[in-house]
């Protein structure tokens, strides 16, 4: 029989007027995996902050045991086992694995003075517990990001945790590292431990899961075996409505080829790449994180300049060398990470949007034309549905899926010919996710081109009318038509992307 | 092992020490000696003491550049005091001075703190707030070698040792007893207690550093109360070795410091750096003030010189920087 490790009874929490949780009961179990899964704003993570002492609640109880807390504390929380792995891993990069292991147990135990010999075997410890090999003395910043949370995990076991929140963890990983990380999680479950994946992303995640619990608007839709669930329920559970995903299909008359490639190769990252973009086009990019995917869009965007191989922009040959190129071309990038490449964060809704066609806004002596930018803007808010309290909010202050309509929103200024977009959905609401596969197919059938790099092969499928498949720097399938209808095209490209590993 | 570990910088910075020793030992065999070897270390003290202060301050990811105003209030302030009470001892000296050090410098961090500004605008308002409080309301008058008090005169004197050389003697000044118990201190504090590793973490990120239960307020007045603890002791080294109070003296000299540090390879954005580094940072930009001149250049050549090897060794590691973001794909120029 599972031992209950901490139960929740009738938790509820309010910030200034927004009910964030109310009346959640939960039980988290000894040996056992869980996935907490909701939208953004669904109280996920003020559930979190309850059971590690950041936040209190207004009314409940948090059960442990036989003790019954009306709040915790930081310190009674970890007292009690309670780890919280974040996505950002919270580690520090400059010190060796073996401190940022042992760092959170001397505070813990108020050391007041560094023995580096503890520190090491407390490190070492944390290491054989799940059976990995790490240099000890290396600087975090030079590991993998998937060694790195193996040390945060490490971290966490240093101090005794019994129940162990992981957040987002596997958005960074590699296919290898994501099996990796599974199998010492399965470990821990063995151990007797609780593992808490907290996530809004439906991924491999769920096949280890025992349970899942789920969240919408503060309140729990329900705990759920995971063999009960697919994803289609899991997504109806967390929004409260079936969202669909229409499936793209190309109309287009007009065959024109807007992008060829032949054979591009640099070296070490990609070989041998030939493909053709007409226009109403979505070319899918499918493959494992490291199969030359992100390399091969930055080359086309001009940042990271081919060694060998033809690029043909309208029939013409061209050579790309600088983002500025790629734009006078007519070609949008909307690259992976949005905090820092795609948005200035610190300034509003209207100048992230016009911020690719300032020359153009601008007339005399260089003067941006203010009541041009604004209606620019204006245009993007309607038109990409993005939920602003006004044009001059700052960027960083809006959600995720509003900062990425944002991002596309700068890119349709220049009103490009070809659109490449690196995983534009991660992180983002499933709300907001479905509006901009809508925006991303309305594009397609205007007449644009565009390349659509994802990690989700479902939705790959759907948005796509032809799917480049890549592995280890290779394009080893194209396919299109027919073949991307078959019901089993998803497992079949699963397999592809996993060639030679 | 343990050598794997032994920064690149520090041989780089070893390697200019010899290269330019070995140019102008070559030029001037008067330079080899161990006369040379004395000065450098006495010029070197004063800015050794703030030197160490400040990589703490880095490290934690911080700056600061009201020291000099810091160790003048200290030292002019307790040089007015001595005279008006008549006290007349070193001890006293340095206590009272490093104590209005450790006022300033807890202002210093209290604000840093407080206020979420930056450090550089925050120190830069209090450099010249100190530095005026105490030319308008403690005074502005220039003590000369005859009212200076005779315990500070005769420390600047004092040698531990003495070696005879073929004209007449040199020896190793007193100087750097303080320094060298400030080395040792700061060392202990880094590298063996949980404090210093506070001040690690912090520069790493401060976010982090909350979460496993520094507290950044803590932190952040203690770096910079000991840097002014530092800085007071600086302001009475100077005092000896100039022999008087100019009531403008070391205003200005924050920038050479802070190349120093940078040079030995702290980093603006914190986390980095060490005491070797530093110090050897200090000994290169003060070997090179005070010897250039045996290579026949004139003393206008010094910041030249200086400004060369910092903006050189700055490019060495941005460049590199470069290289290893471009190698990952992260484009950051």
């Amino acid at each position: 029989m599972k031992k209950a490790l901490v139960t929740l009874k009738d938790v509820s929490k309010a910030f200034i007027g927004v009910q964030a949780l109310s009346k959640i009961n939960l039980t988290i179990n000894g040996g056992e995996i869980l996935c907490l899964v909701g939208e953004n704003g669904s109280g996920k993570s003020t559930l979190v902050k309850i059971i590690t002492g950041v936040h209190r609640p207004d009314e409940g109880e948090i059960i442990f045991g036989e003790k019954s807390y009306p709040f915790l504390t930081p310190r009674t929380a970890i007292a009690e086992g309670v780890e919280v792995i974040y996505q950002d891993l919270s580690l520090f990069p400059h010190m060796t694995v073996a401190e940022n292991i042992a760092i959170s147990r001397n505070m813990y135990n108020k050391k007041k003075f560094v023995d580096w010999r503890e520190v090491r075997q407390v490190a070492q410890e944390q290491l054989d517990k799940i059976g990995v090999e790490l240099d000890l003395e290396a600087r975090v910043g030079e590991l993998s990001i998937g060694n790195q949370q193996i040390t945060a995990i490490c971290r966490a076991l240093a101090l005794d945790a019994k129940i162990l929140f992981m957040d987002e963890p596997t958005t960074a990983l590699t296919k290898k590292e994501v099996a990796r990380l599974l199998e010492i999680v399965q470990g821990l479950r063995e151990k007797g431990m609780a593992v808490v994946f907290i996530s809004h992303k439906l991924d491999e995640v769920m096949e280890v899961a025992d349970r899942i619990t789920i969240l919408r608007d503060g309140k729990k839709v329900g705990d759920f075996k995971s063999t009960e669930l697919d994803e289609d329920a899991i997504v109806r559970h967390m929004t409260g409505r079936d969202v669909t995903y229409s499936k793209y299909r190309r109309e287009s008359a007009d065959d024109t080829v807007l992008l060829e490639v032949r054979n591009l190769t640099k070296k070490g990252q990609y070989e041998g790449i030939s493909f053709q973009v007409r226009k109403g086009d979505i070319l899918g990019l499918a493959g494992l994180l490291g199969a030359g995917r992100r390399e091969l869009a930055l080359s086309l965007f001009g940042l990271n300049p081919p060694d060998s191989g033809e690029i043909y922009f309208e029939g013409k040959p061209v050579t790309i060398d600088s983002p500025a190129a790629a734009k006078a071309l007519g070609i949008g990038f909307l690259p992976e990470d949005r905090y820092t490449q795609g948005l200035f964060l610190n300034k509003d809704v209207t100048q992230n949007i016009s911020s690719t066609v300032l020359d153009e806004l601008s007339g005399f002596a260089k003067v941006v034309d203010q009541k041009a930018e604004e209606r620019l803007a204006d245009e993007s808010i309607e038109t990409l549905k993005i939920r602003t309290s006004s044009r001059r909010t700052v960027i960083k202050t809006l959600s995720g899926g509003n900062q990425q309509k944002a991002v596309i929103g700068k890119w349709m200024a220049i009103q490009p010919k070809l659109l490449i977009l690196n995983s534009p959905t991660v992180g983002i609401d499933v709300g907001a996710k479905s509006e901009i596969y809508e925006r991303i197919q309305d594009y397609a059938r205007g007449g644009m081109g565009l390349i659509y790099i994802s990690d989700e092969i479902n939705q790959i499928v759907n948005n796509c009318n032809r799917v480049l498949v890549m592995a280890n720097g290779r394009g080893v399938a194209m396919l299109e038509g027919e073949e991307l209808a078959s019901p089993d095209v998803e497992r079949q490209i699963e397999e592809l992307i996993s060639k030679d590993i | 092992m343990k050598f794997r570990r032994l920064d690149k910088r520090i041989f780089f910075l070893l390697g200019i020490i010899v290269v330019y020793s070995t140019i102008v030992g070559l030029k001037n065999p008067y330079f080899l000696s161990i006369q040379t070897v004395f000065d450098t270390i006495r010029s070197s003290s004063e800015a050794a003491l703030v030197a160490l202060g400040l990589l703490v301050i880095m490290i934690a990811g911080n700056i600061d550049i009201s020291f000099p105003a810091i160790a003048l209030f200290g030292g002019y302030v307790t040089v007015v005091i001595m005279i008006a009470t008549g006290i007349d001892n070193l001890f006293f000296a340095f206590a009272l001075s490093t104590l209005f050090g450790v006022v300033l410098g807890l202002f210093n961090g209290f604000l840093v703190h407080s206020l979420k500004i930056p450090a550089l605008i925050i120190t830069l308002g209090t450099q010249y707030l100190f530095h005026g409080i105490m030319t308008t309301f403690i005074g502005s008058a220039t003590y000369g070698a005859g009212v200076m008090p005779k315990s500070i005169l005769s420390f600047s004197a004092k040698q531990l040792f003495q070696i005879k050389l073929q004209y007449g003697t040199t020896g190793l000044t007193y100087f750097v007893i303080p320094v060298v118990i400030a080395i040792a201190v700061t060392w202990f504090i880094l590298y063996r207690t949980m404090l210093g590793r506070g001040i690690f973490a912090m520069g790493n990120s401060e976010e982090a550093a909350r979460r496993v239960g520094f507290n950044p307020l803590v932190i952040r007045l203690f770096v910079y109360g000991y840097m002014g603890a530092l800085a007071g002791m600086m302001g009475i080294i100077h005092l000896a070795s100039v022999n008087a109070v100019y009531p403008n003296a070391l205003i200005g000299t924050e920038m050479m410091v802070i190349a120093a540090v940078v040079l030995g390879g702290a980093s603006f954005s914190g986390g980095r750096g060490t005491i070797l580094g530093a110090l050897l940072g200090v000994i290169i930009i003060n070997l090179m003030n005070n010897t250039l001149i045996f290579l026949g250049l004139s003393s206008s050549w010094n910041n030249f010189c200086v400004g060369a090897l910092m903006v050189i060794s700055v490019v060495i590691t941005s460049y590199q920087e470069r290289l290893e973001n471009r190698r990952k794909l992260l484009f950051t120029d």
